[in-house]
Parts: C-alpha cells; structure tokens; sequence
C-alpha cells in the first residue's frame, strides 16, 4: 500500500504560490486558512530557498497524539485526515504540528477558534467520498478520484512532489545525483524519522 | 475508531506520471490522459453547511457530484508562457480546474496566478453592468444608452477636432481577433492615436531587436532553454513574471549542469537559483554588456566565422567597445572587473548561451539601445540560430506579442507594415475598401503617416499647450479597452489630464485605476465604465512570447451583462458608421463577429510576418492534439495525420497559405534547417548593401537553399529573374497581376504584398526564404546611437558621471516635445540626487499582473499580498529608524510626489536602492480612493502605486517610459 | 513515546543568541562579496535544524505564525501531553489520594479535643466565604474539564463514544474558557483578603516541627497557630501562586499567539498542565481536611462559625488575639490551657 508524502525541493521552490491557490482553487479554502504556504529561508541573501509547506502526513502524527478527543485518523495511504464534527477547536494540535499545517477559521479568543482545517492531500474527510457533504467540510476528494494533490500537480517547476513516498524519494534522490546538489527534504526527519539519503 | 476506505493504488499509479521519469525528463502525457477522463464518483448530498465549514456561504462554484464535467481549454490570461488552462464545467458553471499535462509549455503546472483563473469569472468584484458618471454618482445604465451616449460624444469631437483627437488605448489581453478589429476600427476612424500595453513592455525590444536582425520578438522558446549551456538573465525575473518558464530553466540547468547568470540590481527569486549572481546599478546594462564584449573581443572569444558571414558592422562596435575598459565599467556598473571577465567568458566559451530579459532591459531611456546590445553580444558570440542559443526576450501579457505584431501601435499598421503609403495600400487592398476612402477618414495624408502619441504620453496630450501638440487639437477623448492607468509613469501629471478630458470610457471587467483616479481627479460627468469579458468567456487566439498561437474556446458565458471585446467593437463601430467597412468579410452572428473569421481575414493580409498559414482550423488542431507535441523541439511527429510535423502552435512566421503547411519556425534565423522545417536567415530587411559593403549574408544559407550565398527579399522581379516565376499558379499570377496594376508595375509586387502567396510558395519550394538571406545589423544607422552607448538615467545618482554619459538631447518625437536632456540637467543642477539619494525601481509580483486590479479582486491572490510595499536594505532603514513592516512615506523627485507603504526591510536591494511592486493602485499618496469605485466593484487589496513616484524619461526611438530607475527619499510615516 | 527534554527547550534560546549574533556578522561579509554562487550557497535544512532547532523565514500573509516553516518543538509537546502529563497528572492525583487514605486509616477522622464547647465563634465573614466558594466551584469545574482535555479520551470516550465525547468535551472547553475568569476574580479577592494572614510569623517552625499535630494519634499535639496555620498558609499559597501562575498562562491561551509564538504557546502549556494537576491534588488534600479529615473544620467555610474548642485548638493565638478583641463583651472563662 502506498505511504504518501509531500516532498518540496527547495532548489527548484521559486515562491510562486501555485500551490497555495491551486489549493484554494480546489477546495474553495477562505480567506485567512492557508492550508499551504510558502516560507523564504534567508530571503534576499545567497543561500535564500523557499519551501511550500503544509501537512506533511507524519508517520505517528503529533497532532493525533495530541487530540483531547481523538478527532484525527489515518488512512490506509497513509494521510492523517481528520473529523470536523469532533474537533472542538481546542487548537493542541497546532502546538503540536512541528509544521504549522492546522488552521483555524478564527483568530478566536474564548476558546472559539471554530473547527481545525487542514491539508487533507486532497483526500477530504470522514463523510462519503466526493459529496457535497464532504466537499463543504473538508474540500475535493481528488485521492477517490485517483487524483493527486493539486498543489503538486499544478507546482510550476515541478519543485513540489506528492505521492507515493518511495517513487518521490527516487525522484528526488536522481534529481539530486543529476545536478550535485540538494538543501535537503524538508521535514522528512521531522514527519517521517527518516531523510532522503543521497 | 474512525477510519475510511481509501483506494490508495489509484494515486500510486499516477504518481510515477506527474513527476515524469527522475531529473525532469518529459512525463508520461498518456497517463495523465487516462486518468483526466475519469470524473468524480459519488452522489450528490444536497445539504445545508454546517458549521465549521471550509466554504463560504456565497460559493456559487461548488463542484457538483453526479453532474457529468465538461473539460473545455483556454488559455492563461496572465504572462507570455501561454500555459493551458483546463477547465471544469458543470451545467455552464466552471466549477474546477484541473492540470494540462499535454500542453508542452506548462505540462500541467501554473503559478499563482493561473493556478486561481476560476475565480477572475466568478470574482463578485467585476463590473457587471455599464455605468455612466453622473454628477459625480455611479449609476447603471443600458448598454443602448452607453453605445448611443458614447458614440455621440465621439462624433461631437470628430466634428469639432478631428479624429487625431480621440485616444485608442487597447490591450495585450485581447485576443489576436480583439486586437485586429480595434487595430481596423482606429483605422477606419482614422487617426494613428492608437495603442497598448506593449508600449511600456517591450517596444524597445521591438524596436531594437527587429532593428538588428528583422523581426523584434523572442528568437527561440521557454522550451527550447532546456538545450542551453549558459543562461544569461539580464533584466528579468522570470520566478516571479514568468514562473511557468522556471521550469524550463532549471530543468535545463540541472540536466546540462549549465550556467545560470543572473544580472540584476536586486536579488530575486531568480538570482536565489543563479549558479552566478552579479549586482549591478540600474540603468547601466549597456556598460556592462560593453564591458563582457571588451574581454570577449580582448581574448578572441568571439565567433569569428560567423561575425564574417552574418553580421554587419561589427567593427564599428568593436572601436566604441573598446572605450569600456574593465575600470571604467566597474566605475560606471559597480561590478568587480573579475566578475564581468568570467561571465563573459562563461558566455562566449560555454556554448549555446542565450540571454534572457524582460522589462529590466526596456523600461529605460535608453532601453531601444540595451537590447540591441544584448543581440550585439549574442551576434559577436555566434549565439543565435541555433538550439539553446538566442535572445530569449519574456514578453509580458499573455497576448502581447499578437497586439505587437497585429500593429495595435502608434507606428504601424498591423504586422509590421508601417504607414507608408504602400502599407495603407496593402490594407486597403486586404480590407477591400478603397484607398481613397481610408485616406478620406484622416484630417490629413501627412497625419496619415505619421506615427501616433505613445500611450506613455497620452496625458502630456491633453495638457501641453496646443501648439506644442503636433495635430490638429489636443487629446479630447480616450476610448481605453483593458489597459490599467497606473501602469504609466508619472501619475500626477495623468490626473490633471483626466480632469481635461471631455470623454473618457473604460472597457474592462473591472473599473480600474482609471475609474477611481478620474474621481479622484474631479470628473463628475463624461465618464462611461463598460464591462467586458475575460478571455475565458469568449474564444479566439493569442500568442505566446515564443511566437505559437494557441486557440482559446469560451468555458463558460458571462453571468451578468458582460459583452466580449467583439461584441464591444461591433455595437460602437456600428454607432460611429463603420461596421460596413469593419465586417465586410467578416460575419457578425448577432451583434458578435465571428473570430474565426476574423483571424482568416488576418491570415490573408499577415504575410509580412507569417501570421497567413494559421487558420483557425489548424490551431484548433494543434489544441487537441497538444500531446503529440515535444517538450524541448515542440514539433509533432511527422506522420501524424492531423499535425504531422507541425510545431507547436505554428510559431511565426509561418509561411504562405495554410494548405502549403508551412510548419512554423520555433527558433528563427536557423540557418541549420530548411526553410520548410522552420529554419531561417536573417531577413534581408535594411537594403543589399551600404556605403559598398553588402548586406546580404556570406556563404551562409538555410539547410538545402538552392540560392547558397545571401539574396535580397522575393518580389515578382528576383522571382522573373531567377526564371521561378514559372512555377506560380494562373490564380497566383492574376492576383499578383492586379496587385502589380495598383503598384505601378507587377516586379514590385513582394513577398509582403503578394495576397495570392505565390511568391512565398515558390521561393519556399527552392529552399529560400522569402524575406531573404540577410546579415544582421551590429550597426543601426537609423536609430539616434547607431552603436548603442552608456548614458545615464534621466534621474541619477552619479552625477559625476552625466557630463561624461549624458541622455539623448531634448528633441520632437510622436507629435510631442521629448524634453529628457532639460530634465537630466535641471536635476543635476538642482542637486535632486542629494535630496533623493536612492535609486527606485519597480517590478513584478508574482500573485498581481499589470495594474493588477483584476489579480487584486481575486480573493485568493490578494490573500497572499495584502499590502503594498518598498523594499529597502537593512542599512537604509536603520539610517532612517524604519523597521519592517513599518509605514513609510517614498517622496518622488517630482511633483512632491509622494506615497505611504510598508516597509519590506530586506537584503534583496542593495544599500541605496529601493524597488516597489507596480501593481497596485486605488490609493493617491496617502489617501484612500475606495469609495471612488462604484459600489461592489473595488478590488480587495488597494494601494499606492509605484508611479506615483516614477518621472520623467522617454526612449526617443519608441517613446517607453523609465520606470525602472528613478529617485526617491523614504522617511518613516 | 518520547519524554519532554527540558535540554530542546533551552536550545532555542542558545539558537536564538547565535543567530543575532549570525546576522551581525553575516551581511558585512555577504555584502563585499562579489562572485556569489546562490546555488552552491543554498540553505541546509539539516544544517538550520542544528544551529537553530527550528526554521523560520518570510511569508507574504499577514499571519506571523506562518513564517515558522518548522518547530520539532512539537514533536517534544506532544511528548509531554501524551506522555509525561498524564503520569504526572496521574501520580499527583491518585498519589495524593492514596496517601490520604493512608492518612485516614492511620488517623482517622481528627476531632475536636475538648468536645463542643456551644460558644460559636466568626471565622470568615460572607465575602471572604463568597470569594473562597466561588473560587472552589469555579477550580472544581476547571479541574474536571481540564483533567478531560487529559484523560478524557482514555477514561471517557470508551464509555460514551466519540460524537457524545465531543460533545461534552465542546461544552468542557466552553465551560473551561468562560469559568476560568470567575477563578481569576476568586484569587484574586483571596489573595487580597487574606495574605496578611498568611505572612510568616514565629509559630510556623514549631507548627511544622510538630506536623502540625496531625501525626499524633492520641490527638494532643496542638501547636499554636494564628488565623492560619503554617498548612493552610501552604494552600494559601499554594493557591495563589498556582492560581496566578494557572491565570497568566490560561490568559495566553484564551487569546492564543497574541502574546507568545508557538514556543511561548507550549511553555505556556506545559506550566498550566503541569501546575493544574498539582494544583488538582493540592485541593484535594485541602478538601479532605476541610471536610472528612476534620471535625468541625468545614464550619468555618459552611456557617463561617466555628465552635470555640475547636478555634482554640487549633488556631490558639487567633482566638486569644480575638478575645482580646471581643474583650467587653465576652468576660474571660478562660480554662486551662492544654498541655503540650
């Protein structure tokens, strides 16, 4: 069974944002949720390199460790989706994420931040597959449809891989080989206790 | 516990696909066509949101399940890369976006902006219905009372000053049959006060490049980078205004392990990638590129062979080169002599090298004479015309090289045919309308054939002095169809203009900056909006910047009272009296000529520069069979039944008529290919020979010519003598026969004039070229430096060294006083560069595009920049207390200009620079113009814009603005 | 499961000392340099983790949080709340009951030597009983839905199921939020009502050298105390520390990354857990005295009497001190001092 990833090669990451609205392009995500982002590591120096973060699908999420009513579950690809009818908001998980990746619909103070959303990599939630019902919740369900991630599909250099973590692996590591260089994979050994070895 | 069933496998066998094999190569198309065929499962659940919800309540584009999806193509209506778009469409709603993997320029991928095109239709900030200024009020009109009220004042001011009084201002984001028909309509109005965007993109480039080797646009491809050794970007940032072509860039850099040298006063998001990056003053490129050609010629790196066969004058360069010594360079450039050495060897020895630029080479007084110098270096190298090699020159909006070459520009009619008298002829006969009547329509044959007033300027039109306005009257009227205001410098002085205008309408899907300015500005009455359609609510062609034309259908019509640029053109020629002569050959279904048949007329008058073998029927193909098409060569195979070696979207010059299948020439002046395999010479444009030097190219030809030395342009007479005009048609030959009887002898009748497309034909089928075999121009005798030479900006900060390097002298240029030298020298004089010590220059975001209201009215664009801004080096602001983030006011060096952004404290400018954003708008220095919009049609993000600030400054050959280098102060706010 | 590493917390701020000092030095040095190669000089993930054990850049959006691209921190938050709080929580609590059971059995119920003597004496006026009873609801609805937040999902959610479970837990963190104020204004007049009774004074070392007297089984150990006896002084503080410390990190959580980053968010996490456990089985032990553990002792907080034999052994020198008061009133029966 496949085990699916996100990996950003940063050397090829040029900030150009497609993946954060093809995101919200898909799911119809507001405005003030970013399920993905893009972060500039030195900007404006040489050695600058941007990577598009969202939720990396950790291997024995944190978030999930951390959920006061177990909101969170995995599914057999290995993504770590969550229900919206038991989250109440209470914001661990984002402490917890070593990503940032949840978001909440509120600045909220009182406790009413709203219901946690988050990168489903494109598999959306609990409800029935590719329904209004979950569409409204948690966006598209393009993994049902044996779609990837948008974001990754539509990257602009193809600096954005999702998938199957051993074929996106491959890629990177003949990618790094190629050219002789490689700033890393960012958040592998965080999220998967584990790095692409070159 | 909860857990979901997840048909994992599906993704797993796609995944291989979007990435292709390891280090890019091309993916495999046919899975991704597979797998875009399928549609969503599922039933629908109608059902009230719950809370917590992602979407918004007033999503009216929600997917809907069950409903069966309608995949239809566009293309993306930002940059020049062309991208395909694929849209999803549900019971005539677009309702999805998905990736277009078979397109070979973006194989699926967008950048930010085409990643969220859906939302430009849906966006409830458009202009949804015509509106009328009405004591000072907004209010909604028909479009009857618009067409009639507009058309009225039109008239009025015709009688009173003349059509040269009425400014045609249209736009790179019309389609190519957009752009024909209000090219024609200006035309037929008659004034050549007619113009578009790519006056401030890439006019100079035009200008220069087509000066140096006969046509002005891109030499190669994005693709076609993948084969280069070394990358030269001089004045581009194509992260951020071309990130789709990134791709292709860094593939290529990584699979040729090849140079990517980035020049540039900031560092970018493309110079993070550079493997060499060089910080250089503004304003200095020409310094530079003399000082990489002093090294090259110093060390005989150049490509001797080939400077001998094709090119001329480059001795002439070699003398004014030789003034640039590696101390004076570093002194004018502030580049390290060493670096300028390896660059120019990393150029001139690894080999093919191709300079890439965009506006960080135009948008200059001198910016005519940077790009030619940037075709010098690649002549004196030997790079171009060959894989990998070339000026890769970024046009800017999606369609600007069409409006470009459909001559949407003060200085010819379309394709480059000028306005000579022979031009108006070739049209006249094109059109089937008399010359006599065209000639009717102008206040004069003199105003006929005298080059219009560059947008740049249109409001020095309206406020200098009548007499200092060279026709009849000054500027009355602007008729302004998708063209932002805050796009052009100055923008002080272009309020008063506003205020002068009797009539001002703008045609656009959204207000702009024209709209609220013209309020700002005091209009109470005057005033038309009139809203018009995306290109993905209509079809038609536009072209990318490699030159290939891509067919876009309509998703989806529009949702309110939008009418397409067609239709605009239709209703109003209609009311000014001349739809008759507009649409004589073109049907009009309803009140919406045909765009297929629009494109067949420009197809029967484009041969000057191959736009005639591109008929509507061969481009659809080409959509439909985008697969088949390679990455890197973009040619389909050549037993395909449908586009059987075609390159893809028939990059022109595509030659003769379409039965002949000319296949398009993906990198001109291949002299390595036939000419029916797209290869090409360099056109023999400039005459045969000056002061008894020839210039015809030496022992060179195109692969298999049965002309092997260098021949003039075809005309009826080289055809007689070369015995070949036996091979015409009876037909051709009637026609050439009546065009020779209107030319005053049928010899005369050329390869550009010929509508038969008997003479391309027959000099095509002997190998040549019909244009010739030409050598390129390292001297352009008829430009102001016929070898290009540093001079300073208009505003700079080395006053030392104006005396040395002064701008062009103050001359009349476009009917209007072009005063630069004055200006240069009263700021010096002044002492400007003391009390304005940083050098501002402006640029792209990659979220905004243009004037950027309509990529700030899409809210998941304007998500992602909220503010405007000045980027300013941590030295500066600390100097002036300024911490990030902060507001502070940037203080022009006119007008007491000034303007209040956020502080961007970064490393990305140099100490003594600061670089804002040109896209935003909707704030005047420091107030808030909101309330200026008509209600529900103001972008999401405003602010200040960067011309506010931007001066004084205008190439003499093309009239572009300098928005790239000027003066500032910033202080904290 | 992985254990909270107090060493991955100070590291940040090491981190943090290396980069300002990293950025004073670097950009003098970036800036001469004229052949720069940003390809060869790209950024190292593993590299910045080292340095800095976290990554931070720019981001466009406003939302500041955005701009961390990475905190492994989460990975050591999670190991506290999943690992060490729970055992923590779980030893203070059941700990604290197990030893007062212990208690029980050894002591039994403490009662009042002398018997009832029928003369009531004002203990705690109503404000002061106000203030101590809103304070105690309040801190026993914070307890149980903060201890839900804990072990809820282990104790509970096997009982209820999930969607009942999220429910209740919704409700909890409401109920948790908006009480949470009423325990604030309860310190907070606590604190004021009483702390100058709860100073130290000179009977303290013997109370504690004696245990208070609470060891002895034959129940005649009685040290002299004033109004509050150096154990209940302990829960005074106890209380009052423990409340503000549990207010100010409550605060930065009820309006979250207004006053601290992610970090801030967790430390402030980790002393509001591990403080509120504490704190539970502190009460716990004040309740037992208060009510079970002691004869009479609830009076004072119930009626806000309490019997004369009672006050005088326990709080000897308060009751003196008020007779002294109470002089003309009440004429001095005096009986002989216990002995000690």
């Amino acid at each position: 069974m496949a085990r699916m990833k996100f990996l950003c090669d940063a050397d090829r990451c040029i900030e150009c944002n497609a993946c954060v609205t093809a995101c919200k392009n898909e799911h119809d995500v507001p405005w003030g949720i970013n399920r993905r982002r893009v972060v500039t590591i030195n900007d404006g120096k040489p050695g600058e390199r941007s990577v598009s973060m969202a939720c990396m699908h950790c291997t024995d999420a944190p978030c999930a460790a951390v959920c006061p009513v177990d909101c969170f579950y995995t599914t057999a690809d290995a993504v770590v989706l969550h229900s919206k009818d038991l989250c109440i908001g209470c914001g661990y998980c984002f402490y917890a994420c070593p990503f940032g990746a949840p978001q909440y619909p509120r600045v909220g103070n009182f406790g009413s931040r709203g219901k946690m959303d988050k990168c489903t990599f494109c598999a959306a939630g609990p409800e029935p597959d590719s329904t209004e019902a979950e569409y409204a919740k948690y966006g598209a369900n393009r993994l049902a449809e044996g779609k990837l991630p948008l974001c990754a599909e539509m990257c602009s250099t193809k600096s954005l891989l999702a998938g199957d973590g051993e074929i996106i692996a491959a890629i990177y590591k003949e990618r790094v080989t190629q050219r002789g260089y490689g700033s890393g994979a960012w958040g592998w050994q965080t999220a998967y206790r584990e790095t692409v070895a070159i | 516990m909860l857990t979901k069933r997840k048909n994992g496998q599906a993704s797993h066998t796609k995944l291989q696909a979007i990435m292709g094999n390891p280090a890019s190569a091309p993916m495999d198309r046919r899975t991704f066509l597979r797998r875009s065929g399928l549609v969503v499962g599922g039933m629908a659940a109608v059902g009230a949101l719950q809370l917590g919800t992602v979407r918004q309540a007033e999503a009216i584009s929600a997917p809907q399940p069950g409903v069966p999806i309608e995949l239809k193509k566009s293309i993306c209506t930002h940059c020049s890369v062309g991208c395909t778009v694929t849209a999803e469409v549900q019971n005539g709603v677009w309702t999805g976006q998905e990736p277009s993997w078979d397109s070979p320029f973006n194989r699926g991928s967008h950048c930010a902006k085409g990643a969220s095109v859906r939302e430009l239709v849906h966006s409830d900030r458009r202009l949804k219905y015509p509106m009328r200024l009405t004591g000072g009020q907004w209010e909604r009109i028909t479009w009857d009372e618009a067409i009639n009220g507009i058309g009225d004042k039109l008239l009025e001011i015709r009688e009173k000053s003349g059509p040269e009084s009425v400014y045609w201002m249209g736009s790179a984001k019309f389609s190519n049959e957009g752009t024909y028909l209000f090219r024609k309509l200006a035309a037929l109005w008659g004034t050549n006060n007619q113009d578009h965007q790519a006056r401030i993109c890439h006019s100079t480039t035009v200008a220069g490049v087509a000066n140096t080797w006969g046509y002005g646009a891109m030499t190669n491809s994005y693709n076609d980078i993948r084969n280069s050794k070394t990358m030269l970007v001089l004045g581009g940032n194509p992260a951020e205004a071309h990130p789709v072509a990134m791709q292709h860039l860094l593939e290529g850099k990584e699979l040729n392990n090849a140079n990517l040298i980035v020049i540039d006063p900031r560092f970018t998001r493309t110079a993070a990638h550079a493997t060499e990056y060089v910080r250089f003053r503004s304003g200095t490129d020409i310094a530079l590129l003399w000082g990489m050609l002093w090294h090259i010629f110093e060390n005989g790196w150049e490509d001797k062979e080939f400077i001998a066969q094709r090119v001329y004058g480059m001795d002439e360069v070699r003398k004014e080169v030789a003034k640039y010594t590696p101390d004076e360079v570093e002194q004018i450039t502030g580049v390290p002599g060493d670096q300028v050495k390896r660059v120019a060897e990393m150029f001139a020895t690894q080999k093919p090298s191709t300079i890439i630029w965009c506006m960080g080479q135009t948008h200059h007084t001198v910016g005519t004479a940077n790009t030619r110098a940037s075709c010098i270096l690649c002549l004196a190298t030997g790079n171009i015309g060959k894989p990998g090699t070339g000026a890769n020159i970024f046009r800017g909006h999606d369609n600007v090289q069409g409006a470009t070459d459909i001559g949407l520009d003060v200085v010819t009619l379309p394709f480059y045919y000028g306005l000579t008298e022979g031009a108006w002829k070739h049209w006249s006969r094109v059109w089937e309308i008399p010359y006599e009547d065209l000639l009717g329509q102008f206040g004069s044959k003199d105003l006929m054939e005298t080059p219009g007033i560059p947008l740049t300027r249109w409001f020095d039109s309206v406020t200098l002095p009548k007499e200092d306005v060279q026709q009849p009257d000054i500027m009355k009227a602007m008729f302004v169809q998708g063209h932002a205001s805050n796009s052009i410098t100055r923008i002080p002085d272009s309020v008063k203009g506003l205020a002068g205008l009797e009539l001002l309408v703008v045609a656009d899907p959204h207000p702009t900056t024209w709209a609220s300015l013209a309020v700002q500005a005091g209009r109470k009455d005057g005033t038309y909006l009139l809203p018009v359609c995306t290109q993905f609510e209509t079809s038609g062609s536009r072209v990318a910047s490699n030159r290939s034309l891509q067919w876009g259908e309509q998703i989806v019509p529009p949702s309110f009272e939008q009418k397409d640029d067609y239709q605009v053109l239709y209703l109003l020629s209609q009311k000014l009296g001349l739809a008759d002569w507009m649409f004589k050959k073109i049907a009009v279904e309803g009140d919406r000529p045909v765009p297929e048949d629009i494109l067949r007329e420009m197809n029967r008058g484009s041969w000057s520069t191959g736009y005639c073998g591109q008929s509507p029927e061969r481009l659809k193909a080409h959509m439909k069979n985008q697969h088949k098409f390679d990455l890197v060569t973009l040619r389909a195979p050549k037993d395909d039944p449908e586009v059987g070696g075609d390159y893809y979207g028939l990059p022109w010059p595509c030659w003769g008529k379409p039965e002949i299948r000319h296949p398009g020439s993906p990198n001109l002046y291949s002299t390595g290919r036939h000419v029916m395999d797209g290869g090409s010479p360099f056109r023999a444009r400039f005459g045969v020979e000056r002061n008894g030097e020839t210039l015809l190219a030496e022992g060179s030809y195109t692969e298999g010519s049965e002309l092997t030395d260098g021949y003039p342009e075809f005309t009826m007479a080289v055809l007689q003598k070369l015995g070949w005009d036996t091979d015409l048609t009876p037909e051709e030959r009637g026609v050439i026969q009546t065009i020779g009887d209107d030319m005053g002898g049928i010899g005369k009748v050329s390869w550009s004039t010929d509508l038969s497309g008997g003479i391309q034909r027959v000099a095509l089928s002997h190998g040549c070229h019909p244009y010739g075999n030409g050598k390129a121009r390292a001297v352009a005798w008829n430009l102001p430096d016929p070898v290009p030479i540093h001079r300073e900006p208009i505003y700079t900060p080395r006053v030392d060294l104006v005396a040395k390097y002064p701008t062009y002298p103050d001359a009349k240029q476009f009917r209007l006083p072009n005063i630069g030298f004055s200006v240069q020298k009263a700021a010096v004089d002044k002492g400007i560069a003391k009390s304005f010590p940083i050098i501002l220059t402006s640029g792209r975001l990659v979220e905004y595009e243009g004037g950027g209201e309509e990529t700030r009215s899409n809210r998941w664009l304007a998500e992602l920049q909220q503010d405007m801004f000045v980027e300013i080096n941590p030295a500066d602001a600390s100097e002036r207390g300024i911490g990030d983030g902060a507001w502070v006011w940037v203080n022009g060096a006119e007008n007491n200009s000034k303007a209040r952004v956020k502080a961007l404290v970064t490393e990305r400018v140099g100490k003594g620079v600061a670089f804002m954003p040109f896209h935003f708008g909707g704030w005047f220095q420091g107030v808030d113009m909101r309330a200026n919009y008509p209600e529900g049609t103001d972008p999401y993000v405003l602010g200040e814009s960067v011309n506010t600030i931007t001066t004084y400054g205008y190439d003499p050959v093309t009239g572009m603005q300098e928005p790239k280098v000027t003066l500032c102060q910033i202080a904290a706010a | 499961m992985q254990v909270w590493n107090l060493g991955r917390l100070v590291a940040p701020a090491v981190a943090m000392f290396i980069l300002a000092f990293g950025l004073l030095i670097l950009p003098s040095g970036a800036q001469e340099a004229s052949g720069s190669n940003p390809t060869a000089q790209a950024v190292n993930e593993q590299q910045l983790l080292d340095e800095l054990n976290k990554i931070q850049g720019r981001v466009s959006i406003p939302d500041g949080k955005a701009a961390t691209l990475q905190q492994p921190q989460g990975r050591d938050y999670r190991g506290f709340h999943e690992g060490a709080l729970p055992w923590i929580g779980g030893i203070a609590i059941l700990g604290m009951l197990l030893l007062l059971a212990l208690f029980y059995f050894f002591r039994g119920r403490i009662r009042t030597l002398a018997g009832e003597s029928g003369i009531r004496i004002l203990r705690f006026n109503a404000i002061e009983r106000l203030a101590h009873w809103t304070t105690a609801a309040a801190f026993i609805v914070l307890a149980i839905t903060g201890l839900n937040f804990i072990f809820g999902k282990r104790l509970l959610m096997p009982l209820i199921g999930p969607e009942a479970f999220s429910t209740w837990s919704v409700w909890a963190k409401y109920a948790h939020d908006f009480v949470a104020w009423a325990f604030m204004l309860g310190v907070l007049v606590i604190l004021v009502a009483w702390v100058w009774d709860n100073l130290p004074d000179r009977y303290d070392a013997n109370w504690l050298k004696t245990g208070g007297g609470m060891f002895d089984k034959s129940n005649r150990t009685h040290p002299p105390a004033a109004r509050f006896n150096t154990g209940q002084k302990l829960i005074f503080w106890a209380v009052v520390l423990g409340g503000i410390a549990l207010s100010a990190t409550g605060i930065l959580m009820l309006f979250p990354f207004s006053f601290a980053d992610v970090n801030g968010m967790q430390m402030a996490q980790y002393v509001h857990a591990t403080v509120g456990v504490l704190m539970i089985a502190v009460i716990i032990a004040h309740i037992y005295i208060g009510t079970l553990g002691m004869e009479g002792a609830y009076d004072a907080m119930g009626s806000g009497t309490v019997d004369l034999n009672w006050a005088k052994e326990h709080h000897s020198v308060w009751v003196a001190k008020e007779q002294a008061k109470a002089e003309p009133k009440v004429p001095p029966r005096a009986r002989p001092e216990p002995a000690e």
